[in-house]
């Protein structure tokens, strides 16, 4: 057979032009992915919330309450008495309440009968649907309070029990053996931060109902709070 | 006087040496001069060798723009059958079908595979030149155009097989491919009508031995191919080692759900999913056509990218996701089974999350009675959010999906292209250190 020299100029030419080509572009792809190295972090990593409201004030609040609450070290006692929390505080009665005006859409307030500490129906509802809306927040706060009637111990007293009623609630609904160092307790009495009748506009457990200065002093404040501590 | 095709007597006229043929003169063996009164008319080889060609560009450009990923970063691919288009960054049927287990060969041994538009490459480069030649040679006859023609086969069988592929396994046809079959077809169809214009071989049976030689020249062609690719693709990948490591390797019970376990599941792993995101679908479908996703005790951290639930994203990416991630919760035992629907019925999911949460979770608790009355729950929500709260002490990027082996991060890079190879390195490699 003789050499047809049209024939191997042509595989020549038909391998060459292909082989070059592909050679050249995997040297620039041997180049690129020298050069790209570790990919950097472009993306958002997981974290908890902070939110805008998380003031400098309302940070120092909640840190001072968990740590006082024995939420931070989950070794202390549980909850904040009045005097306690005037004094974790270091606020009126009023700039402490103003604190919490940014957590409206969080704050969720449960209403009480006179002188009792017993959730009703629509209270259990309403401190689940909280609870479930925990979004990343880290702490859980209940601000419970007394309205003015009564004597000054007895209120203290009723609104400690309100306070511990929602967290009892939640742990026997949830099982979570992270609520204890989850759920501050702060109970007011009657002694600090009274709410007055605007406060009737958030959101309570008994919304169909009417609503006065007393009526929504027989509650417990409760909400996540969107701060990393 | 023309002389008939098929006289007997005529010589073949690849046994005519070259200087008889620039007289187009053939001597008959039986002593009387004769001429040979016509000869193959080339045009139509020429023609064929432009199909060809038109396939070399078509398999060039798949195959650059296979290349161009090697680096494991994020390019735009070309999906037009017009040259000079502009090429599509993100999803397109182009992409689907690079990242398809048929795009390349040999995946677990070389990061990527072997490209199968590479093979093309080698198949249509040897057609041109093939056809070329022939058309070029004076003394090409129907023997030498019927082998051209049956060579022809080759790409036209490949682009019938690959084009079921793409129709009945991808779901995406790629304008590039659709440039290979059209030209594998025209190939076919003009080879064809080469040979039916060719001139008769003469009597005597076929050449095998030329043909064996050709066929050999096809061969090398394809393999000169792979022999270029696989010595120049890059080997040195800084990925291999993995990109992090979870902190956090237990989590409490039911915060992370169990899929079913293959009997050669020896290896835990956890794959960061939202069921109503597209490119888990793909993942999920990518891992399994691997063929070492059963090696893989698998747990599935659910990580919805949608606002209602998950705090860590500004905005819903994939509207519903929080209610599928419910409903799987409410029913971890039927996990596989809502995954695969959800997966399944991605977009009409997400369209009815984007349209009212409150029918969707409807359509869930109609298609999964047992979610009923826990989906939406105040239990389940909670679940879910603690699960969600799991990334947080692990750092986790806020990003599905996510695979870790033995809590080692796959890196994004090794996920689509690479996952094979990496798979394979990661669980039947040596154990390197993770890159921090």
């Amino acid at each position: 057979m003789r050499i047809d020299v049209r024939h191997i100029a042509a595989l020549v030419v038909g391998a060459a032009v292909p082989a070059v080509m592909l050679s050249s572009w995997l040297g620039d792809a041997s180049e690129s992915l020298a050069a790209a190295g570790p990919s950097p972090r472009k993306v958002a990593v997981a974290s908890v919330a902070e939110e805008g409201y998380c003031t400098a004030n309302l940070k120092q609040i909640v840190r001072r309450v968990a740590g006082s609450c024995g939420l931070i070290d989950a070794s202390g006692g549980r909850g904040c008495q009045p005097a306690d929390a005037a004094k974790v505080a270091s606020l009126s009665g009023e700039d402490f309440n103003a604190l919490f005006l940014p957590l409206a859409d969080r704050v969720r307030i449960i209403q009480f009968d006179q002188a009792k500490a017993d959730l009703d129906e629509g209270a259990v509802r309403a401190v689940e649907e909280a609870w479930a809306d925990r979004g990343g927040a880290s702490f859980f706060f209940v601000v419970a309070r007394a309205s003015p009637e009564g004597s000054v111990d007895k209120n203290r007293e009723l609104s400690e029990k309100r306070a511990k009623a929602v967290l009892d609630h939640l742990e026997a609904r949830f099982g979570d053996p992270d609520i204890k160092r989850q759920v501050g307790l702060l109970w007011l009495g009657e002694e600090f931060a009274q709410l007055d009748e605007t406060f009737c506009q958030w959101k309570r457990s008994r919304g169909d109902q009417e609503c006065d200065a007393k009526q929504i002093n027989r509650s417990a404040f409760i909400a996540w709070i969107d701060c990393s501590i | 006087m023309p002389v008939p095709e098929n006289e007997p007597g005529f010589r073949d006229l690849d046994d005519v040496g070259p200087s008889e043929l620039t007289e187009t003169v053939v001597r008959r063996d039986d002593g009387d001069d004769g001429l040979l009164a016509r000869k193959t008319p080339p045009g139509w080889l020429w023609l064929t060798a432009i199909a060809a060609a038109v396939g070399v560009y078509f398999a060039a450009v798949s195959a650059h723009d296979f290349i161009l990923h090697l680096d494991g970063q994020v390019h735009a691919i070309t999906c037009s059958v017009a040259p000079g288009s502009d090429p599509v960054l993100g999803a397109s049927g182009c992409k689907a079908a690079m990242l398809s287990p048929y795009s390349s060969f040999f995946r677990q041994s070389y990061w990527g595979g072997i490209p199968v538009a590479v093979l093309a490459l080698g198949v249509f480069a040897f057609l041109t030149a093939f056809a070329a030649y022939l058309a070029l040679r004076r003394g090409t006859s129907r023997k030498d155009t019927g082998f051209l023609w049956l060579a022809t086969l080759l790409p036209v069988g490949t682009s019938a097989v690959y084009y079921y592929l793409a129709t009945s396994e991808v779901g995406a046809i790629c304008q590039v491919c659709a440039g290979i079959y059209v030209a594998s077809a025209l190939t076919f169809v003009l080879a064809g009508v080469a040979h039916w214009r060719a001139v008769s071989g003469g009597p005597g049976g076929l050449p095998w031995g030329r043909y064996a030689l050709w066929f050999a020249e096809g061969v090398a062609f394809v393999g000169l191919m792979v022999l270029v690719y696989v010595s120049a693709a890059p080997t040195e990948r800084h990925t291999l080692s993995g990109c992090g490591r979870l902190v956090e390797t237990k989590a409490e019970p039911g915060l992370l759900i169990s899929l079913p376990r293959a009997p050669e599941a020896d290896t835990p792993a956890l794959a960061v999913l939202d069921p109503l995101c597209p490119a888990c679908k793909a993942f999920d479908q990518r891992v399994a056509q691997s063929g070492l996703g059963g090696r893989l005790a698998t747990d599935v951290l659910l990580f919805p990218l949608d606002k209602p639930c998950n705090w860590m994203v500004k905005e819903s990416l994939h509207p519903g996701a929080c209610a599928v991630t419910e409903a799987i919760h409410c029913a971890p035992e039927d996990a596989q089974a809502m995954l695969d629907y959800a997966f399944a019925h991605q977009e009409e999911l997400l369209a009815l999350g984007r349209e009212d949460d409150a029918k969707l979770r409807a359509e869930l608790e109609r298609v999964f009675p047992k979610v009923q009355g826990c989906l939406g729950s105040a239990r389940v929500k909670a679940i879910v959010n603690k699960s969600l709260r799991w990334a947080v002490p692990n750092a986790l990027n806020v990003q599905t999906p996510q695979l870790f082996i033995e809590g080692k991060r796959l890196c994004d890079e090794d996920t689509d292209l690479g996952l094979d190879y990496t798979l394979n390195r990661f669980l039947n490699g040596p154990k390197a250190e993770v890159t921090p």
